[in-house]
């Protein structure tokens, strides 16, 4: 074995859901993530869709997981399967469609009911280059994910803006909790071989990382 | 109603024959509308898909997603051979499809072996509508598409709206903003929203009510949706869009099942590397391998699907294992996840495919397993609303 497999060269795996309303963008913050597309023609997710990037975190490879789940409410019956084990989560909203946003509060009930209480969770506010359809302010959303306690962004998919800082920063703050944790499974990635869960620690842990993330625009 | 292939509800009607309609055969069916305002959009939908180039015997009309598959050049002999099918199946038929179910009840069993070859493409339409009870239903409920399109307001609408680009985005006839493609496939949507409230939208819907408008009119679409959801002749779909889509589950517990019975290595594989079957398989109950499938593989297995039922969808769904398996069973959890939804181009060859798929016998297992669900998880909902009763003769 002495070919160099960068598909499974990693430190730690962390699976990471995407959910939010339908139409607000979660396949396309995915495939610009993780293979640099967007595309203006996608179908609607009927489902559940999957894909992986590793990125590097502190001279460590952290190679996320990523579902990404159908929109529509319901579809939870089967989406909601796959919030087990998750230890992130990307709640997207539209920035031109208010209830989307109002819709959040949901959605982080649904996703606190089926998941670790530790999971990290970033509020997505996606579609920021709308400018002139922009219907909820990134001060509402700040506040809102500063009284949750989750991490904040505005997004662009279109524009490749703040998709890459996003996820990243979910991953990063997921790795920090685990590596605060050292957890033996951190020095040996073959524990680990496939989505399952990875224990981010006790709810102490998670409110030491509890506090708004960056934001823009 | 006459011989049957004429629906008369207005003395002011006007006549549409099927070769204007189909731009290709002789008038062997004649349509009729109610002169409305509806009347008149039904016409220009069905005038612009003609135009597109929607129906065309063996013909090359269709560049993209052509019924035939990745451009296949006809020989002489090939050409001559599909006329004596055709031939074969207009008689079959007979005129507007009157000789239809005297020739199933006769010889039921050269109509499913016929079925399963392909029904030609120009027949399509028609012979999805003998098929599945939808066209029996539209003549015994006539004005009420009309009716839901027009009047009614779904609850729907917007997120109907929202699906409608997002519907076979790269099909011609969809691509259209607000074009006859996009306005048709809402309208049915709509309309079967206002239908049957309980089920409303739900995103997957569209894949189905997207197919069937390509072969034949919105309201012809919309009674086909109702006759498949509703049960005209095999069992009901609705529960795959009901609330907690009981039906879907059911149906992956069925064919998580099947797949280790059939294929007990890779049934062991997918347990090591925790793969699920709704990891691949819901699209494919919910919305008949149309959601990701090649057009003119997913236009054969419909054919089959609306004669024989879902159980080749479970079918299907093996062969497409089976076909994969010495690779499946060697792929690691991602890469397995991957090729589950993106099967070899070689495997998408319906005269492959679906003979492999006939192979599998699965109807007395597929109840017996459906009975096991049940006593685990309850029956399966259907739905609760008892208006709309199928008025089927």
């Amino acid at each position: 074995m002495a070919a160099y497999r960068a598909d499974d060269d990693y430190d730690y795996l962390f699976k990471v859901v995407l959910i939010g309303d339908s139409g607000v963008g979660k396949s396309n913050l995915l495939s610009r993530f993780t293979r640099n597309e967007f595309s203006l023609e996608s179908k609607s997710t009927i489902g559940v869709e999957f894909a992986t990037r590793s990125i590097r975190v502190d001279e460590k490879i952290i190679k996320a997981q990523i579902w990404d789940t159908a929109g529509q409410e319901r579809y939870r019956a089967i989406t909601s399967a796959y919030y087990r084990g998750a230890v992130g989560a990307l709640i997207v909203y539209d920035t031109t469609r208010h209830v989307t946003f109002e819709n959040v509060e949901r959605w982080l009930k649904e996703l606190r009911d089926h998941s670790d209480s530790n999971i990290v969770i970033m509020l997505v506010g996606n579609k920021a280059d709308l400018r002139h359809l922009r219907a909820v302010s990134t001060e509402d959303a700040k506040t809102f994910a500063e009284k949750e306690n989750t991490y904040f962004m505005e997004t662009s998919a279109l524009e490749a803006m703040n998709v890459e800082d996003s996820f990243t920063e979910v991953l990063t703050q997921i790795y920090h909790v685990v590596s605060r944790k050292a957890l033996d499974i951190g020095n040996d990635p073959g524990a680990l071989p496939k989505g399952q869960t990875i224990n981010v620690g006790s709810k102490d842990d998670v409110s030491a990382v509890k506090k708004v993330g960056c934001c823009s625009s | 109603m006459g011989d049957g292939n004429t629906m008369k509800t207005n003395p002011t009607t006007i006549g549409y024959h099927w070769n204007e309609v189909s731009g290709y055969h002789s008038s062997e069916v004649t349509l009729i509308f109610i002169e409305s305002s509806i009347g008149e959009q039904l016409r220009r939908s069905r005038r612009a898909s003609s135009a597109s180039g929607k129906c065309c015997c063996g013909g090359g009309l269709r560049e993209h997603n052509s019924p035939d598959g990745p451009s296949r050049n006809k020989s002489a002999l090939e050409y001559q051979r599909e006329q004596k099918r055709l031939k074969k199946w207009r008689k079959m038929i007979g005129v507007g499809g009157s000789d239809w179910k005297h020739y199933v009840r006769r010889k039921g069993h050269v109509v499913k072996r016929r079925i399963r070859k392909g029904i030609p493409d120009c027949l399509r339409g028609l012979v999805w509508q003998l098929i599945s009870g939808s066209r029996d239903l539209l003549l015994m409920n006539p004005g009420v598409y009309e009716q839901l399109v027009i009047y009614e307001t779904s609850a729907s609408e917007l997120d109907i709206i929202r699906d409608i680009s997002r519907t076979f985005p790269s099909h011609v006839f969809y691509q259209q903003r607000h074009g006859p493609g996009q306005r048709s496939l809402y309208n049915v949507l709509k309309a079967y929203s206002v239908y049957d409230r309980e089920v409303g939208y739900v995103q997957g819907m569209g894949y189905l009510a997207g197919l069937l408008l390509l072969y034949m009119s919105e309201e012809d679409a919309f009674w086909l949706v109702v006759a498949l959801l509703k049960g005209a002749v095999h069992a009901p779909m609705e529960g795959l869009y009901l609330e907690g889509l009981p039906l879907v589950q059911q149906y992956l517990f069925q064919f998580d099942r099947l797949m280790r019975e059939y294929m007990p290595k890779l049934g062991e594989h997918f347990t090591e590397e925790m793969i699920n079957p709704s990891m691949y398989g819901s699209q494919w109950f919910i919305t008949v391998f149309s959601y990701s499938f090649p057009f003119h593989l997913a236009l054969r297995i419909w054919d089959v699907f609306l004669y024989e039922g879902v159980k080749i969808v479970f079918k299907v769904g093996l062969a497409l294992l089976k076909y994969c398996h010495d690779d499946l069973v060697k792929l690691p959890f991602e890469k397995l996840i991957h090729a589950l939804r993106n099967f070899p181009e070689d495997a998408m060859n319906p005269d492959t495919l679906l003979p492999m798929a006939y192979s599998f016998k699965v109807s007395k297992r597929l109840e017996e397993l459906k009975q096991e669900y049940e006593k685990i998880h309850g029956k399966v909902a259907e739905s609760k609303s008892k208006q709309k009763q199928l008025q089927l003769a």
